[in-house]
């Protein structure tokens, strides 16, 4: 295929990516924008002053979303970093069977745990609050952390730490001065990942946050289910940001080894 | 910055606030109750969805609360009010302690309400209590009948709504009035009309307006669930429907899943009719640009049916003192005024004005209403009564089963 | 906190396989694991006084679960063939150099980045009878109103919540493609090629089988996202028959409770037929 080609088609490519994107961002800037008219008749900044505004829920939600999100991330990675190391450093008897456990989760579709496991919560006080939902966004986020570790270390030279470890470094030098910087990249790839799939929860949220526990996504349904296309276009478009953000800073990273990730959020 | 991270504080060590015994607060009189109140919080779980009526709870109501109880109000969004009944039910089944509920208060009416009376769920026999209660006419069938389900207590009337149909006059100068005349122009105007699909709340109100005139009028309807008459009715509703179903949107075969799908379609002129168990929501949605200023509400001759809404206090709620600070607030005069503003809700009172203060009564009598919100009055003169949750749930079950295939 | 930080070293750094394991494994089995039983026990009725089968007769004996099952399927099914298709060949296409090669590349990853419930609701914004696209053929005098242009949401083939499934996972299949493409390099088609085979054939007969068992890992995920997840098709969907996950959650907020442990056998049952159909899909392989 000739270049020309490619750029044809790789243009095709990109338009039908981005064209959902474009009634989302117009919405956030209009007033009354209905059939048949193709772009607004009125644009106003109104929606995101709303949105802004010291009356509005958005700014709080943007908040807890973002602190639920890291959480969720920091708890997957210091429980995934662990798993992974095991699972792409030794062979042993049962791995595949734990590798079945923690990737079962991916498999099996979030609804028909969340109802169970909203059964679970409440016997553990965990319903309607925050820590509630950290722990349960760790059901998807955490079989990601895992296999993205895994790969890592299916490349990482442990030989490596013995020879610090014979050298005389303590542990904690050794993670610090060999592991760590061996793995950062993976670390970051894992952890960015988790925050955006934390990020986009929604049927989770609600069914273990209960309502009181109000995300981003949560209020995209509410006013998208009440026919606020403004105020959902302003939703959608802060509900972007972050992903753009870190695919701004990773852009070169990410088309490296570690997309083994994302997709089902 | 530091009020968003206390916010998440108070969400982390939520459900721990201190427990309140229904007996007891029963014992006490209002000024101790209101003692008890104070300093205090309340969680009021209500539908989401109309910034109007979110904005008069959170800053109208919770402004007064704080100010004069210093009690902070907590308005928790709901995409659908069974979502509150579950955390109720979820945590008694759990056997969670009695007193400790998430949920203090329910907007709330109909088969959530008769749900939560049925499996003793909600609190019950505070309402002498509340000092405003006296401007509310319990004699009246429509309030103490909850979709004709015995309120006995068990919760607090808050607004009146009726259901109304909605045009762009424009577009369709003269919509049909009445539901036969409905049928006839649905015939005429192939495409143009649909509903959502039940258990949809309108579409499924819709469906019982069609139900009521298959049945020769609502007073055949009366009373509680007849299996036979049902039947009757049922065979005849389903023919219509069917009969009709040729000439609707995308020709029946399928239906809008939501109210706010046909609010889109009507906006986006895929259909020319529009209605809605609120005719304030009409204003509201000219206000926001949704509707034109052309979109105009309006009655059916032969009636259109009529509901009372309710707040309702969970057996379990952690603050029930304040609830029951908050109801009484609710249905103070000034408050429920306040709320029949149209640029505030638009919302038609529960209380009898006459039984309020002469500022109340004159507020109510000068009352302006939305250009595009037929009158209450005028609305009024045919109001038809809800049916029991047994019917509204035969109706939907069969209409799922024979229609909406 | 020094006494934890050695701990974590030890559980880290040497230590049995498994003591590094515990820790997620237990987060699992309590959350999932538990919420699995739970679910399932919920099916039978219990915690609710007696312990039985009739959620179960019900559901299964029930016209419209089987109707929703299958329109679940075929969503599935459909979104994942579409999306393993188009993300093969954009993989293809973007794995060599052209000009904007890097800028495509990078904008073709965003939407990896994007929550379903954005995506969702931008593709009803641009593909339903009066969306943009409808706008724009109105504007172009193609058609006279709403109703002139085709169903593409909210219809009976679930072209929408398709669309949407294909278009967010197809950037998904393609990155791993192109990541596996970049670990087995060009010497396999290269080699294939000195051998005398055109281009196709070495792309079909060497390239492919190399990056099947990744192609069908990734469609693994996204069939399974795609039959359960529930986001997608209550925006996108139409009224009857609503995909599974949504006729799950219908029963799970009904007010009449009875429906609950309906709820439950429900959500097991797209948990039973996930958890099937990709272990066949495994073994095949």
């Amino acid at each position: 295929m000739s270049a020309r080609w490619r750029l044809v088609l790789g243009l095709m490519l990109v338009v039908a990516s981005m064209a959902p994107l474009l009634p989302l961002g117009l919405w956030s800037v209009a007033r009354g924008w209905y059939f048949p008219q193709i772009l607004p008749a009125t644009w106003t900044l109104e929606p995101w002053a709303r949105a802004l505004s010291p009356r509005s829920d958005i700014p709080e939600a943007f908040v807890t979303t973002t602190a639920i999100a890291l959480a969720a991330a920091a708890l997957s990675l210091v429980l995934g970093i662990p798993a992974g190391r095991a699972l792409g450093l030794y062979r042993f008897r049962g791995k595949a069977l734990v590798e079945l456990a923690l990737l079962a989760p991916v498999i099996v579709p979030g609804i028909a745990v969340g109802l169970g496991i909203h059964g679970v919560f409440l016997r553990l006080g965990l319903t309607n609050s925050a820590l509630g939902v950290v722990l349960v966004h760790l059901v998807p986020t955490l079989p990601y952390v895992v296999f993205v570790m895994s790969g890592v270390f299916a490349n990482y030279d442990a030989a490596a730490e013995a020879q610090a470890r014979s050298l005389g470094a303590r542990p904690l030098q050794v993670l610090w001065h060999v592991m760590l910087p061996a793995i950062a990249p993976g670390v970051a790839v894992a952890g960015l990942f988790a925050f955006l799939v934390s990020w986009s929860q929604y049927i989770l949220t609600l069914t273990i946050g209960g309502g009181r526990v109000v995300t981003l996504p949560l209020l995209l349904y509410a006013q998208a289910g009440a026919g606020r296309n403004d105020q959902a276009g302003v939703l959608a478009v802060l509900s972007l940001a972050p992903g753009l953000v870190i695919l701004a800073l990773v852009a070169r990273r990410i088309t490296g080894r570690g997309v083994m990730i994302g997709g089902a959020g | 910055m530091t009020r968003m991270m206390t916010a998440i504080g108070a969400l982390l060590i939520a459900g721990t606030a201190q427990a309140q015994d229904g007996d007891a607060l029963l014992a006490m009189s209002w000024d101790e109750i209101v003692e008890t109140a104070r300093g205090g919080e309340v969680n009021i779980f209500m539908w989401g969805g109309a910034d109007t009526i979110n904005a008069y709870v959170s800053d109208y109501i919770g402004g007064i609360l704080a100010d004069e109880y210093d009690i902070t109000l907590n308005r928790v969004p709901l995409a659908d009010t069974a979502e509150a009944v579950n955390i109720v039910l979820g945590e008694v089944e759990a056997g969670a302690g009695m007193d400790d509920g998430a949920v203090d208060m329910i907007w709330i009416n109909g088969e959530n309400f008769r749900t939560m009376k049925q499996g003793d769920l909600v609190w019950c026999g505070y309402v002498d209590k509340l000092p405003n209660a006296s401007l509310v006419d319990f004699e009246n069938p429509a309030i103490a009948n909850d979709f004709g389900v015995p309120v006995e207590g068990c919760e607090v009337p808050w607004s009146r709504v009726q259901f109304a149909f909605a045009h762009d006059t424009a577009r369709t100068p003269e919509p049909p009035r009445s539901i036969p005349e409905l049928l006839d122009w649905i015939e005429a105007n192939p495409g143009r009309f649909t509903y959502p699909a039940p258990p949809d709340f309108t579409g499924a109100a819709f469906v019982r307006h069609v139900f009521t005139h298959a049945a020769g009028g609502a007073d055949a309807l009366v009373g509680p669930f007849d299996q036979e008459k049902f039947d009757a009715v049922a065979a005849d509703t389903w023919e219509i429907l069917n009969g009709i179903e040729p000439h609707l949107w995308r020709e029946g075969v399928t239906y809008p899943t939501s109210i706010t799908q046909l609010q889109q379609m009507f906006a986006n002129q895929e259909v020319d009719l529009f209605f809605t168990y609120d005719p304030a929501e009409i204003g509201t949605a000219v206000e926001n640009g949704i509707f034109p200023e052309t979109a105009m509400s309006y009655g059916l001759s032969d009636g259109t049916l009529a509901n009372t809404n309710y707040m309702a206090i969970p057996v379990n709620a952690a603050n029930k003192a304040a609830a029951l600070v908050t109801q009484n607030l609710l249905l103070s005069g000034e408050a429920q005024l306040e709320k029949a503003q149209p640029e505030i809700w638009g919302a038609a009172a529960v209380i009898e004005p006459s039984r309020a203060s002469a500022e109340v009564q004159e507020g109510f009598a000068t009352l302006e209403r939305h250009p595009s919100v037929v009158p209450v009055e005028e609305l009024g003169q045919a109001a038809l009564p809800e049916l029991t949750p047994d019917w509204t749930r035969a109706i939907e079950d069969g209409w799922i089963r024979n229609v909406g295939n | 906190m020094a006494g934890s930080a050695t701990s974590a070293i030890e559980v880290i750094g040497r230590g049995h396989p498994w003591l590094s394991l515990a820790p997620a494994l237990c987060v699992i089995a309590v959350l999932f694991g538990g919420g699995l039983v739970l679910g399932l026990a919920g099916s039978f009725g219990m915690g609710r006084g007696g312990a039985g089968v009739d959620a179960w007769i019900a559901v299964l004996s029930e016209g419209r679960v089987w109707r929703s099952l299958g329109l679940s399927l075929w969503i599935a099914f459909a979104s994942t063939a579409l999306a393993c298709l188009i993300g093969l060949g954009a993989a293809l296409l973007l794995r060599r150099r052209f000009p904007g090669q890097g800028l495509a590349r990078l904008l073709f990853q965003i939407n990896l980045t994007i929550p379903h419930a954005v995506g969702a609701l931008g593709i009803l914004w641009l593909l339903s009878q009066s969306g943009f696209v409808s706008r724009l053929s109105a504007g172009a005098g193609l058609i006279d109103g709403p109703a002139g242009f085709p169903a593409l949401t909210q219809d009976r083939f679930a072209i929408g919540i398709i669309a949407h499934y294909v278009w967010k996972e197809v950037p998904f299949i393609g990155l791993i493609l192109l990541a596996n493409m970049q670990s087995l390099g060009d010497d396999p088609e290269s080699a294939a090629r000195s051998l005398g085979a055109s281009p196709f054939a070495a792309m079909r007969l060497v390239l492919l089988p190399l990056l099947m068992p990744a192609l069908i890992r990734a469609g693994a995920i996204v069939f399974a996202f795609s039959f359960g997840a529930w986001e997608v098709p209550v925006l996108l969907g139409q009224s009857a028959p609503v995909a599974l996950p949504v006729l799950a959650w219908q029963r799970f907020t009904d007010p009449d409770l009875a429906t609950r442990p309906e709820a439950m056998a429900i959500a097991m049952l797209i948990a039973l037929v996930a958890a099937l159909l990709i272990r066949v899909a495994m073994v095949r392989r």
